[in-house]
């Protein structure tokens, strides 16, 4: 299992809010990662989320992501889901989530084709 | 740091006072040997400052209370031994209000403490007190008497004097600081030396199958506490629980050796009451007045699980069988009062039961209320766990004085009839009701589900299914206070895996319970619909008392390695 170090990070990537999250997103901290996707919403520019270094994600983390999801549809933002690694699309599936949200294998390929 | 305010000695006495100083200031910061540097300075103040007599005090603060001691003379007195209390004499009064002070005529000044000429047959008629200041306050002073050439000292005679006193306080109070240090250090490496001594007394945690289990937790560096178990060549097994009065370093040495003579009376194979009179006898020769020892000896028949015990001071055994609990509080007094003292012997048949003894340490943490837990509160703390194995009990129990706060050494002791094979039970973790804990608790239960053969996708589904629950047991159960813990239990029954978590938070209605589909876009709620849609079968039980529940969750397991070949 990946023993990477929680984090969470934006950055600003020209047209769009980059957020990158990677760890195990569990209730520990699920919230910081809540409040950063909220606070890239709140730049008003497009949002991507990358979830490549996830190796785990509970209901808490999910939540979270439709949290941004509900958000960025409210305002008509888009809103992407990309990387997204095995084990978060795992649960998304057995979540029946998988379908709800904009999957994409890159930002770049997602703003690129909107 | 408060210091005189001179920036410059005046240059009307002790030409050269600069280099001077500068001199003293290096020789008082490179000194090996602080005694004889301040001789020297103390000397060298002497003919810099043209004085006829010189004197160095220091606070003493031994013995309670504060006094000024003479500890260095230059000149024609010697005055060294002598003791003022803070605000005597001119000295005193340096000290007292962290002033230089300059006595000018010493005939007329009321400050001056003329005890000290009449008995050193002397004749003081001027003189400057300037006090060894640190950021701390004053640690002594620089004294110096009468000018040479008969004049009365002046201002700037004061102030030329601080500037001198500055390195010296400096001095003095580093090289004071450098020794505690060191004492620190040594009673450190003393404490760690001792602590390691006893720990290695302790004996290891035996599993499988053995009866006798405990724990232990010193409040200090060390500990007056201990156990002990051991197996007699016929089969029996024997357990000792100990509390040696006092604490620190003498309470350790008299547990370790203590702790080593009930273990060596007790592999004689005596009955417990004769072991317990054996090694009061011993411990009353050679006994220090006030210390004594409070030990629990006893033997177990694994077999039969008949168990034979006595006590010595120590608090009542608990015997808890179908659910009833028992007090024992046969016994004698604590050993090493009394050479001729008898102890009481207690015969169970422990059967399924679980017999409990601690320690006082355990009964005199105080509960939210203030007051001493006593037996009740013991009691109380061991109902709680009950259904769980005995070393999870003790543990929860470890757990929940530690919140309380421990006071005292603590020891906990349980015997038990080893329950289910030890095969049957895949995983038994305790942890306490902490999001941050859930991290590592998946990683035990991904090692536990992978040694039985589960792969990747159903192992991860699981891990998830266990970690929501907790999650909902943390959030909701206990409300994010972290009052009690979670314990899990993974047992695999033949193609079937049962994960059992129970907790203490206040219970939850089952009929409520109610998983919500899934697909819907929600931002909570949805960790109950994961496990189940996870799992075979889920339910939830309720504790006695409106407090605690069970969840236990089931899981087929089909590709699994067949059950008792995981250890092969």
């Amino acid at each position: 299992m990946s023993t990477t170090v929680n984090s969470v990070a934006t950055e600003a990537a020209g047209t769009y809010m980059l957020v990158r999250v990677a760890g195990e997103v569990d209730l520990s901290w699920s919230q910081q990662v809540r409040r950063a996707v909220l606070d890239a919403l709140a730049s008003g520019q497009p949002v991507a989320v990358d979830l490549s270094a996830v190796g785990y994600i509970d209901s808490s983390g999910i939540a979270a992501l439709v949290e941004g999801l509900q958000g960025a549809r409210a305002r008509r933002q888009p809103f992407v889901l990309v990387a997204v690694s095995a084990p978060v699309r795992a649960v998304l599936e057995l979540a029946r989530l998988d379908s709800v949200f904009a999957l994409a294998a890159s930002a770049d390929a997602a703003f690129a084709a909107s | 740091m408060n210091m005189p305010r001179a920036s410059l000695p005046p240059p009307a006495r002790g030409s050269g006072s600069l280099a001077f100083l500068a001199e003293l200031s290096q020789a008082l910061a490179l000194s090996l040997d602080l005694d004889t540097t301040l001789q020297q300075t103390v000397d060298r103040v002497l003919d810099f400052m043209q004085a006829e007599a010189a004197s160095l005090f220091l606070i003493d603060e031994n013995g309670g209370a504060t006094m000024i001691e003479c500890r260095i003379c230059a000149g024609p007195i010697d005055v060294r031994g002598l003791r003022l209390a803070p605000g005597q004499g001119v000295v005193g009064r340096a000290v007292a209000e962290n002033r230089i002070q300059i006595v000018a005529d010493a005939a007329s000044d009321p400050r001056v403490w003329r005890d000290v000429d009449r008995a050193a047959g002397f004749v003081t008629r001027s003189l400057v007190c300037a006090p060894l200041a640190t950021a701390a306050g004053p640690i002594g002073a620089l004294e110096i008497i009468n000018r040479r050439d008969g004049q009365p000292f002046r201002g700037e005679d004061g102030e030329l004097l601080g500037v001198i006193a500055a390195p010296a306080a400096l001095a003095i109070n580093n090289a004071r600081m450098a020794r505690r240090l060191v004492e620190q250090q040594r009673l450190r490496r003393e404490f760690e030396l001792a602590r390691r001594l006893q720990r290695s007394l302790l004996p290891r945690r035996r599993r499988g199958g053995f009866p006798v289990i405990a724990v232990n937790r010193p409040a200090h560096e060390v500990s007056g506490d201990f156990y002990d178990h051991f197996e007699l060549a016929d089969g029996r097994i024997g357990f000792v629980a100990g509390d040696v009065s006092g604490k620190g370093m003498d309470a350790a040495l008299l547990m370790v050796r203590a702790a080593s003579l009930l273990r060596w009376i007790g592999k004689e194979g005596l009955a417990p009451a004769a072991w317990l009179a054996r090694a009061n006898e011993e411990l009353c020769v050679g006994a220090r007045h006030g210390r004594f020892v409070c030990a629990l000896v006893g033997w177990c028949e694994p077999a039969t699980m008949q168990v034979a015990f006595a006590a010595a001071g120590f608090p009542p055994v608990l015997v808890e069988q179908d659910g009833a609990v028992r007090e024992y509080r046969a016994g004698g007094p604590p050993l090493g009062i009394l050479a001729e003292a008898g102890f009481e012997e207690t015969c169970v048949a422990l059967g399924q039961g679980t017999l409990f003894a601690f320690s006082d340490g355990v009964t005199d943490v105080r509960g939210e209320d203030g007051t001493p837990l006593g037996l009740a509160g013991v009691r109380g703390l061991l109902a709680r766990g009950r259904g769980k194995a005995p070393a999870a009990r003790l543990r929860g129990v470890l757990a929940a004085l530690r919140r309380h706060g421990l006071v005292d050494d603590t020891t906990l002791l349980a015997v038990a009839a080893p329950g289910a094979p030890a095969g049957n039970v895949l995983l038994e973790r305790w942890i306490a009701a902490d999001a941050a804990q859930l991290r590592s608790l998946r990683g035990a239960l991904r090692d536990a589900l992978g040694a039985i053969g589960m792969a990747e996708p159903e192992r991860e589904r699981l891990v998830l299914a266990v970690d929501e629950a907790c999650a909902n047991i943390i959030r909701h159960g206990y409300g994010g206070e972290a009052r009690e813990g979670i314990g899990l239990r993974l047992r695999r029954d033949g193609a079937r895996l049962v994960i059992e978590l129970t907790d203490q938070a206040p219970c939850a209605d089952p009929a409520r319970l109610k998983p919500r589909p899934l697909g819907e876009c929600r931002t909570g709620g949805f960790g109950l619909a994961l496990i189940d849609a996870v799992v075979d079968a889920w339910r939830l039980e309720n504790g006695p008392g409106g407090r605690g529940n069970r969840l236990v969750l089931e899981k087929h397991i089909a590709g699994a390695t067949p059950a008792g070949q995981e250890d092969r």
